[in-house]
């Protein structure tokens, strides 16, 4: 299967600790991120992660079910690059 | 602010822990956690000190295995949190619900390479399912409450709680929640009426169907509910490792376990099957082999508590995200009762073709296998096995004739050596109602042996079973069948090992240590045995006695584990010896 670039976006809680967890649910399988970006939204409780990452499909929908999983993840969505 | 109500953090967590039903704390101390130890003496949960924070944490994971309840540890900051990494790990990987606790160097000594500081959270993120730093004594009570809700609802898992200790000193007026409401956290999901129907209809005219049930029906206490749907639609059933006890393998139906060390019944059953309905699984590969190859004819219905298992390894044509309890017990009346003699029949040639068994290597020699029937004979199939990890593993959950859930408690996913002996003092902790039987390995009982003086100062009857074959056996196995029997670093008598490790060979006593006199040492009743026509009676008169015991049993020690689908091959490479 193809490897792609996947954009990411993460509607996480602003609280320490998370952005950690989500980088390294990604980065411990061996995949690289791009490029990320993390800014606050307008409710400033919550914070919006844009990540790019390089994989097949299967890999990322896994990643994305297992960030959904995640205590302080509220949304994800993706779309490919 | 209502100023009586003020006391310190630490105080704080012990009335939490208390609000949170917690009758019993595992753990370690140390400078970084001794505000909290100095309010445990009037808790009104008892405190266990254990020998090791790595078996402070399994036996809290024994004591959460055989209850379903979170398991509860305690330990300091630094090395104590360190040490109970690889015990988070093999609960988090098992969905294990523990809350584990660790001291923390003050705030402000954070990231200064303060005595004795980690970053516990950083450490532990990837091994847990959550964890907290706290960042004030105020946030105390509702950390705590978050943190057990969160290990036991969705998947269960271990959840951290890193508390510094001006947190811990510091005053608060915080009260316990009534309850938990996470912003982000909404793991329940329910099967949809379609998906009930649908999954209805496939059952209903599949004509080789198999139930593979896993350690999520254990955990959703469902074992009923999968007897219930078994019966009436006919259905035999295969278990994981983790999923032993969920179905009676004394049943007819019983295919008994799958997988890599499974029966060949299970197997070729799953390899032939049209339909799978795999209940609270993940499909290992220790299960499935070459993934390509497995269960190839079959459709497969996937319910699972957690959205990342399905599709994870296997494609299933019906995914259902939900409590298997619940989905079993709404779907059994949309369900025809049925019986597929053919396909039975089938599965009884199978089984009786390839049955369990093993076979006596040389006389006068004590065969593994024939201690774990021993060991079910003696306490008539309702101990509560407790095991570690190696060859005697498989052969307990292949020897046994497990009937209830909660009584094979086994650390499958991480495959933890050291796991057995904590883990059973956890349980016999947790159940004194049955009698709890460590089966351990000469290798893996070294790593935690230090626990059993836990288990002989709480008087707990609890019986160890030392299966000694004087090797790491299943790395050996492994050399033996696919590294042309190099056995580098695997052999622990002296006389077996490898010229690499410049051994003087003239040891009078090859085995070593001599388990008996190291279980006295700890206080242990202890018994060694080498003759198969003493192995019932020692057996049985350790698991009789009132106080802990350890039985050494040196065994043979060229016995392998059968069947075996090597990993990553398919079921058609299974070999029988
Ligand atoms: C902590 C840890 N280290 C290494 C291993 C790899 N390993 C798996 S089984 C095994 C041998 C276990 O030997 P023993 O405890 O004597 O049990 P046996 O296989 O002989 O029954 C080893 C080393 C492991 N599972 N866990
Ligand atoms: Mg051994």
């Amino acid at each position: 299967m193809d490897e792609q670039i996947h954009r990411l976006s993460c509607y996480v809680e602003n609280k320490p600790g998370v952005l950690a967890r989500i980088v390294g649910l990604i980065t411990g399988r061996g995949y690289n991120i791009q490029t990320l970006n993390v800014g606050p939204t307008e409710d400033g409780t919550v914070s919006r992660m844009r990540i790019d990452v390089l994989g097949t499909d299967r890999v990322v929908e896994q990643i994305i079910l297992q960030l959904r999983n995640q205590v302080n993840v509220i949304e994800v969505t993706s779309r490919r690059m | 602010m209502n100023g009586d109500k003020k006391r310190t953090g630490a105080r704080a967590l012990v009335e939490s822990l208390e609000k949170a039903d917690v009758d019993m704390l595992f753990g370690y101390p140390g400078g970084q956690a001794l505000d909290i130890f100095n309010c445990l003496t009037d808790a009104k949960f008892p405190f266990v000190l254990g020998r090791h924070e790595q078996g402070c944490v399994h036996m809290a994971d024994g004591y959460a295995r055989s209850t379903g309840k979170p398991g509860v540890c305690l330990v300091t900051s630094g090395p104590g949190a360190t040490n109970t990494i690889t015990g988070l790990a093999t609960a988090n990987i098992d969905g294990i619900p523990l809350v584990v606790i660790t001291g923390q160097v003050p705030l402000a000594l954070i990231g200064t390479d303060a005595f004795q500081e980690a970053d516990t959270t950083g450490i532990a993120r990837g091994v847990s399912k959550h964890c907290f730093l706290v960042q004030s004594a105020d946030e105390i009570p509702e950390t705590v409450a978050e943190a057990f809700y969160i290990a036991t609802h969705g998947k269960p898992g271990p959840v951290v709680i890193d508390i510094p200790k001006n947190c811990q000193q510091g005053l608060t007026d915080a009260q316990y929640p009534e309850r938990v409401s996470l912003r982000a956290y909404h793991p329940e999901s329910a099967a949809t009426t379609a998906q009930l129907h649908r999954m209805a209809k496939m059952v209903n005219e599949a004509k080789r169907p198999v139930i593979y049930a896993g350690g999520g029906v254990i955990a959703s206490g469902a074992a009923k509910d999968v007897a219930a749907l078994a019966r009436r639609a006919g259905i035999p059933v295969a278990t994981t490792l983790m999923g032993l006890g969920s179905f009676d393998e004394r049943d007819p139906l019983s295919l008994r376990m799958a997988g890599m060390h499974g029966t060949p019944a299970a197997n070729w059953a799953m390899n032939e099957a049209d339909l799978i309905v795999a209940l609270g699984v993940r499909f290992s590969d220790r299960v499935t082999g070459k993934i390509s190859k497995y269960a190839p004819k079959a459709k497969i219905i996937h319910v699972d508590c957690d959205p990342a298992a399905i599709g994870k390894n296997v494609s299933a044509a019906l995914g259902i995200v939900a409590d298997v309890k619940d989905v079993l017990t709404t779907v059994l009346s949309r369900v025809k009762q049925a019986a597929h003699p053919e396909w039975i029949a089938k599965i009884d040639g199978w089984k009786s073709s390839h049955p369990v068994s093993w076979t006596q290597m040389h006389e006068n020699v004590i065969m593994p296998q024939a201690v774990m029937e021993s060991i079910d004979r003696a306490t008539k199939g309702r101990a509560v096995v407790v095991t570690d990890v190696g060859q005697h593993q498989m052969w307990a959950a292949q020897h046994f004739r497990y009937s209830l859930p909660r009584h094979f408690l086994t650390s499958g996913g991480m495959g933890t050596m050291g796991f057995g002996i904590p883990a059973a003092i956890g349980a016999a902790f947790a159940r004194p109602d049955h009698k709890t039987v460590a089966v351990c390995g000469d290798g893996g009982a070294q790593m935690t042996f230090e626990e059993v003086v836990v288990a002989v100062e709480h008087k707990l009857p609890v019986t160890f079973v030392i299966i000694n074959n004087g090797c790491l056996g299943m790395v050996r196995q492994w050399q033996e069948l696919f590294y042309g029997k190099n056995y580098s670093g695997s052999i622990l008598t002296v006389k077996g090992r490898c010229g690499n490790e410049r051994l003087e060979q003239d040891l009078d006593y090859d085995y070593l240590p001599d388990f008996v006199k190291l279980a006295q040492a700890h206080g242990a009743e202890a018994y060694r045995v080498i003759d198969p026509a003493k192995l019932d009676a020692t057996i049985a008169r350790a698991v009789k006695s009132k106080r802990t015991t350890l039985v050494e049993v040196i065994v043979e020690p060229r016995a392998n584990v059968y069947p075996m689908i090597p990993a990553g091959r398919p079921v058609s490479e299974m070999v029988f010896k």
